[in-house]
């Protein structure tokens, strides 16, 4: 059985901050080191950002969720939107040394989590999966 | 996010603190634009007491050292804490930005 936490707010970027707080939280609970947990706060707060911007161009009246559930093995948080299907084929981060503004958030999305993948089954808006792995303490 | 303007020994210094997310940047970038358009030869942002920064963040920064960049002034970092520096590490933007140890290191240089 996992554990889940549910979040759900407006997608105003003033919610931003309560889901990295909750993002952080929720890894205390598993004893996650620091680093990670930090990464993780980044990359969950990265995924609701680009849900506000692309997702629903910029619309703070929509709806976000998130969705956190943890079993031994891995970490598991759900970003779900109403808004506009996202084309995962043509998402890329810009080439880091390309130094301009924009194009990093994914690139902190897919360096902590092991999977980043959309739900293709979904027909309204989009599902983000995305997974992290968990090792014991030792190994963090 | 708090922005506080000063001067430092005859440079402008932005010294920010707290959060520098998507809800906040836009107003970092309007008071970063403001400054910009005077042409300061320097201008110092200090990450002291800075605890997050996102990609919206790292953005105003890249944008603001474009325009600085047209007149050949210099936008420079100090006191940047670990945490963030990380990010600026990952992000290869420690090798554009000038970043300094501290604020008397960065109006010495």
């Amino acid at each position: 059985m996992s554990d889940t936490v549910t979040v759900r707010v407006r997608s105003h970027p003033q919610y931003l901050s309560l889901i990295r707080d909750v993002t952080v939280r929720f890894c205390s609970i598993y004893g996650l080191s620091e680093e990670v947990t930090a990464d993780l706060r980044l990359a969950v707060d990265e995924a609701c950002a680009n849900v506000i911007k692309h997702a629903y161009r910029g619309d703070t009246s929509q709806r976000i969720v998130v969705k956190y559930a943890a079993t031994a093995r891995d970490l598991r948080i759900t970003i779900e939107d109403t808004g506009e299907k996202a084309r995962p084929e043509l998402m890329q981060g810009r080439n880091l040394d390309d130094i301009r503004p924009g194009g990093l958030g994914l690139h902190f999305i897919k360096r902590v989590f092991d999977t980043v993948v959309y739900d293709q089954k979904r027909k309204n808006g989009n599902r983000l999966l995305l997974i992290k792995h968990l090792r014991s303490r030792d190994e963090d | 996010m708090k922005i506080d303007v000063g001067d430092y020994k005859g440079n402008k210094v932005v010294s920010l603190a707290g959060e520098i997310d998507m809800h906040s940047s836009p107003a970092l970038r309007e008071r970063l634009l403001v400054l910009i358009r005077e042409r300061p030869q320097r201008l110092v942002v200090n990450f002291r007491d800075v605890s997050y920064i996102d990609s919206s963040g790292i953005a105003t920064f890249v944008e603001g050292l474009k325009h600085m960049r047209t007149y050949n002034g210099r936008l420079q970092f100090s006191e940047i804490p670990q945490g963030i520096m990380e990010i600026f590490s990952f992000s290869k933007l420690d090798k554009v930005f000038e970043i300094c140890g501290t604020l008397d290191e960065a109006v010495n240089c």
